[in-house]
This record gives C-alpha cells, structure tokens and sequence, in this order.
C-alpha cells in the first residue's frame, strides 16, 4: 500500500533541529497515517494528517499547539509534543500535492493492547486490574478537566489497556480543547456520545465528557453497553438512525431503578446481568446517577472525582471467594456471598487508617489517600502491598514500599520495627505507625 | 481470576462483492488485478473485523457473466477466507447477479436481527441482461435499502450510470464521493478502493467512528475515500532528459 511519508527516507520540519527518519508505518484510519520515527537517538511516533483532515477542521493545528504549549494532564495521555510542518525542501519528498502537516508522540509502548479486545472478550484481564484500568481512565479526565480542557471523542477506540497492570494510555488526543471553546469539528463516537450531543442540541465540553466516560467505564467493567437491552432486540437494522433513537431520543438505562423497560435479554445480553453484580452498590449508583437524571440533566451527571473515590473503595474492599477464589468486592452492610458461586463470603480481615479501610487480600494495596486527607487518590505510588509468604502462601503479609521505617506493636504488645522493603506477618500485627498516620488491624 | 468470560453480543455484518468476469475482463489483466486486490485486503479485513467486537464480518460473493452465480455462496468468516481466483469469460448478466442478491437478502436466509449489509459492485462494461428489473427486486428488499452499496468501474467501458443507479441517488456538486460509482483506472487504485471498501466501510458500518459536523447524511455516514496518493516514481525526479 502507498503511504504518504517515504519510509526511510529522513524528513526535515519547520522548527525541529534534526531531521527525522521515517521507520516504518504502524498504522493508517480515515484521519491520516502513523509513522515510527527516529529523531537523534530517540524512537517516537509521528501522526500524519490526511490533508481533507484540515479542510474539515481548520482549528487543528491551533488545538495541537495549544496542547503542546500546556503539557499532558497525566501519564496516562499520549499526548502531543511537537507540531510538525514540512520544511521547503522535505515537501516534495511527501506522496501528496498538498504535504499536510502532522505531530510527534511518544510511541505506544509494548503490552498495551487496545480496549476494544477487552470489550470483545478477547483478553486474559482480572477484575482488579479491570478496576484499575477504570481508576486510571477517571483519573486521566479529572486531570484532564482541572486543567480546564475536554476530551469531546472518549470512546473504545482511543483506549489502551496494560492486562497485566491495569494502566492505560489515552491516545487521539488532538480534539482536546479549552472547555467551551465551541471551535472544533468532532462531534464525537456514536454509542458513546452524550444525548444532547448525538441529538445536535449540544456541542461536546466537559459534562458531556462525564457522560461518555461513563459509557466506556460501563463497557470495561461489564463488557456490555449501558443501553442495550430489551430495546436493542426490536432493531433489525442497527444502523444510524436506530442508534440515535437507542442512544439518543429513547435511550433507558439497561439497569434503571425505577423503569424495567430496557432489562438485558438473558440470552442475548448474558454479559450484563453476569457482571453487574460484581460491583458495590455505590459504585452502581453512580451508574444509575448518570444513565438515569443524567442522560437528560448534565448537571446531575457524576464528576470524575466521584468515580475515581467509589473505584478505589470498590478495590480497597477486593476479597477472594474462599470456595471458588473469584475475586470478590462485597458491600460492608449487606450479607456477603459470592457473586459467581453464590458462596457466603466470611468477614474478612481489615486495614483501618485514617481515611479508609482495606481488606487483607494478597495484591491490595494501602495509599497516603487511605490515610492523609489531604493527599490526592492515586494508585500509582503504593505505600504497601499484601504479599503472601514466599515459601508459605498460608501466611499473609503486609510489605513495606516507602522508604521509611514504620514502628509497630505486636498482638503480644511487643515492639518492632517493619524496616522498607520489608514484610510483617499479619497474624501477630496489632497496630503500625506509618507515613500516612496509623494502621490498625480489625479483625472480624 | 480473570475476568468474567463473557462479551457484548454482536450482530452479524454481511459484506458481498458482486464481480464482473464477462470477457472484456480478461483484457489487459483486469481480471488479475481484481483477484490479487480482494486477496491482499483480507488481512485488513481481518484486522478490522478483530477490532470491532459488535460485528461479526461475513464475506460472500457472486460472479456475473453469461450467468450469475455464487462464487463463494458461504457467508464465511473474513478471518477464515481464503481467496478462489475468478475468470473471465462470457457476456455480462449484472441484472441477474442483483436478483441472485436479492435472494440472500430476504429473511430467512437473512438473520433478524444484523448490522446493515455492505454490497460491493464490481463492474467493466454494460449490464447485458435486464439490470432495470434485477435492481427493481433487489430493492424490493428492505436489506438491500438499507444497505451500503458501493460500486467501482474498472476502466473506461463501465457504465457510470448503471452503477449510480444501484447505489441510489446521485450527491450533489461534483468530485469525487463514495455515493458516486469509484472510478478505477488502474491496479493501484482498485486496490485502494477494495481496501477502502474492505477496511474503512466495514469499520464505519459495524462500529459507529467518531463523528463531525456536517458529515453526509445516510443510514450509514461513510468514511472519507482514500487519497489520491502520488505514483512513487513521482518523486524521484525527472525520467529522462
């Protein structure tokens, strides 16, 4: 297939010191093409616009600036780093009469695989990390939005997961603009945009960000769609104008509380009423809050910061089912049992700091949000994790992952020391002096 | 544990290429250039199929020349498909390929519930046969309304207004449009539009992309054509001097 860069060849840019040396195309969509590029000793990826992309959006270039010049939110962004236009000489080397223009990015590291497999149940993912891959994505826009910027496209198609970690990369960063700046042309994804926007009342910004964000957080946690239900089965031909009325005109919450008129089909929407379950009541509720008032009222739609508290709650409370080992998120007040074998769930062992509770359960993790309240919730930077014993997985542990000393009492009231990089036995722990104030263990 | 083992339900996405292989199509390797575009575009057929987890792409296809047939009558997997050469040969029964279509299209056989079908046609020449009432059945058919229907005309010979016919209503102004029959004039740009066809249609018609204002309107919004990329051996400089 032609592309329109001339693999091998090195192009130079306006502005850029060294040229760049076109690799290798990863990649092409009806937008334009991505390239592998090596620039000095660095490998980046170079996104190439079609040049009809800026005939239908002639403020692409003005967002891609004003992107660079305020810096990515977070990590979790592949976001711009360098406009990129053809110097006079490098023109002619580009496939197209009119050159075009195009950005650098990092390059997608490897072990990120796009969402849509996750969705299409084609992906080995545990809960937990499911969960955090949700975190991560809340947090992302919360970031995003408190730098008065929206996404106006979230969707499946520009989200990368990491299975074994639950990271994500938020990729098609170049509709990002100041919130309320009506300047762009997108409008956004169908089955992801908010109703006001797929309906033409509405031009994307941040509340219906929230929207959409809820649609993909409710794709990854239950690998169905928050509106396909009974409804869906009456379409035959699922095309443009059945999604506007499904979405958009008639859009019901699969799992609304008050109006059962869309339940999911237990056959052909078996994914629904598997997974729903899985989730604490709070964290349902947010659904409810968005897909309920939400879906005609912005202003009642959930903020990022909420998602980002109920999913850390949610696996702060991750228990293994001790019967069948599924992982486990149960609701304090209400009986536990397990929600793939139905087995009861015993009161497990808990954490008490300051600001939360976790349950003792090898791989949960402890943060200076569970006990500092002014720290910011985040799960990148653990304090201390739940380990088994190396050699005895009988025996739970807590590892210590700051860089600082925790003194400690025994149940026997003894003193020690847990030393970082070091792990106590739970079974003698009574209470732990951490950085982020005291830890104390509740036994059921 | 690993997650849940379960997934969104799909709906099946019914892509058919309807081939010309009269015998103009042997000339000057048309018929080659056909066969060798729709094998090279499967992995990328592929691909976005995999991609597009509410689909589930099926590929079949008739070929028309003193006859109409089925050429593969199987709705087969694109991931499974493995690419039987087509020959040329014989008059050009394209009325009879659109009734064979039609049949499909009705349900049964057609499921009832599905994405809209992506009906590809292929064409050098002129219908030889009663196209008129070959498209009046196949449209008979809400299937086949709604339907994206592309067609390419190979060459010069094919007939513009036969192809418009079958995909509906010509768009307004002029240029270059997928509701207008794809003008294929050589190998390199038939197969840039069975790859466009094969990849960024079924992309469009199986997940909704991402969309902007003042798109065309439709039961399905399609994707931008690929562009009109310069020949390589453009930019190496004059030939001779």
């Amino acid at each position: 297939m032609t592309r329109l860069l001339p693999e091998g060849a090195s192009l130079r840019f306006e502005g850029l010191e060294q040229p760049l040396q076109i690799l290798r195309a990863l990649g092409g969509g009806t937008q334009g093409e991505v390239y592998a590029v090596r620039c000095g000793a660095e490998e980046l990826a170079l996104k190439w616009y079609l040049p009809a992309c800026l005939e239908r959006d002639p403020q692409l270039p003005r967002r891609l600036r004003q992107s660079i010049a305020l810096g990515a939110p977070s990590e979790a962004f592949l976001w711009p780093l360098a406009l990129l236009e053809p110097t006079a000489e490098s023109r002619p080397l580009i496939r197209h009469p009119k050159a075009g223009f195009g950005y650098l990015m990092a390059l997608r590291p490897a072990g990120f695989v796009g969402a849509h497999r996750h969705a299409g149940g084609d992906l080995e993912i545990s809960l937990q990390n499911v969960l955090r891959a949700g975190f991560h994505l809340a947090d992302g826009f919360h970031q995003l939005h408190l730098k008065g910027l929206c996404y106006k496209d979230i969707s499946l198609g520009n989200l990368f997961l990491e299975p074994g970690s639950g990271r994500v990369l938020i990729c098609d960063n170049d509709n990002v603009d100041i919130d309320g700046q009506g300047g762009g042309s997108v409008l956004g994804t169908p089955g992801f945009m908010a109703p006001e926007v797929l309906l033409g009342k509405a031009k994307p910004c941040a509340s219906s960000d929230q929207f959409s964000l809820a649609v993909l957080l409710f794709r990854l946690l239950t690998r169905h769609d928050p509106f396909r239900g009974q409804r869906e089965l009456a379409i035959r031909c699922l095309d443009e104008p059945a999604r506007r009325r499904l979405y958009g005109e008639e859009a019901l919450f699969i799992f609304d509380p008050g109006d059962p008129g869309n339940r999911p089909d237990p056959e052909e929407h078996a994914a629904a009423l598997v997974t729903w379950p899985i989730y604490p009541r709070a964290l349902q509720e947010l659904f409810e809050q968005c897909f309920g008032p939400g879906l005609r009222q912005p202003e009642r739609r959930p903020l990022t910061g909420q998602w980002t508290q109920q999913l850390s709650r949610c696996l702060d409370r991750r228990q293994h089912c001790p019967h069948c080992s599924q992982e486990t998120f149960p609701d304090p007040p209400r009986p536990a049992r397990c929600w793939q074998c139905g087995s009861p769930l015993p009161p497990p062992l808990q954490l008490q700091l300051n600001q939360g509770r976790v349950s003792a359960t090898a791989g949960n993790t402890l943060h200076r949000h569970h006990g500092d309240p002014l720290a910011p919730i985040r799960l990148d930077q653990p304090l201390a994790r739940f380990v088994h014993h190396p050699e005895d997985p009988r025996l739970l542990g807590l590892h210590n992952l700051s860089g600082e000393p925790w003194p400690g009492q025994l149940t026997n009231g003894q003193s020690f020391t847990l030393a970082p990089g070091k792990t106590c036995n739970l079974a003698a722990l009574q209470q732990l002096h951490s950085s982020a104030g005291p830890i104390t263990v509740l036994r059921p | 544990m690993p997650f849940p083992n379960v997934r969104l339900s799909n709906r099946p996405l019914h892509f058919i290429y309807l081939c010309d292989c009269s015998g103009s199509m042997a000339a000057q390797g048309k018929m080659q250039a056909l066969n060798q575009a729709i094998r090279q575009s499967l992995p990328g057929m592929a691909e976005v199929a995999g991609n597009n987890p509410e689909a589930r792409v099926l590929v079949r296809a008739v070929r028309f020349a003193d006859r109409a047939e089925w050429h593969l009558q199987e709705p087969t997997p694109v991931q499974q498909l493995q690419w039987r050469d087509l020959e040329a040969g014989g008059i050009t029964a394209m009325g009879e390929a659109l009734e064979l279509l039609a049949g499909v299209l009705q349900s049964p056989p057609m499921e009832e519930r599905a994405l809209p079908p992506v009906l590809v046609l292929i064409s050098d020449g002129q219908p030889t046969d009663d196209f008129e009432a070959g498209l009046a059945t196949l449209m008979r058919q809400p299937w086949a309304q709604k339907a994206v229907r592309l067609a390419i005309a190979l060459g010069h010979d094919a007939d513009l207004e036969v192809l418009q016919q079958f995909i509906g209503p010509e768009p307004p102004g002029g240029g270059r449009s997928p509701r207008r029959p794809l003008q294929a004039s050589n190998a390199t740009s038939l197969a840039q539009y069975i790859q466009w066809a094969s990849t960024a249609v079924v992309g469009a018609a199986s997940m909704p992309a991402s969309q902007v204002q003042g798109a065309a309107a439709g039961n399905i919004p399609l994707p931008d054509l690929p562009p009109t990329v310069l020949d390589p051996t453009d930019d190496v400089g004059p030939l001779v001097w």
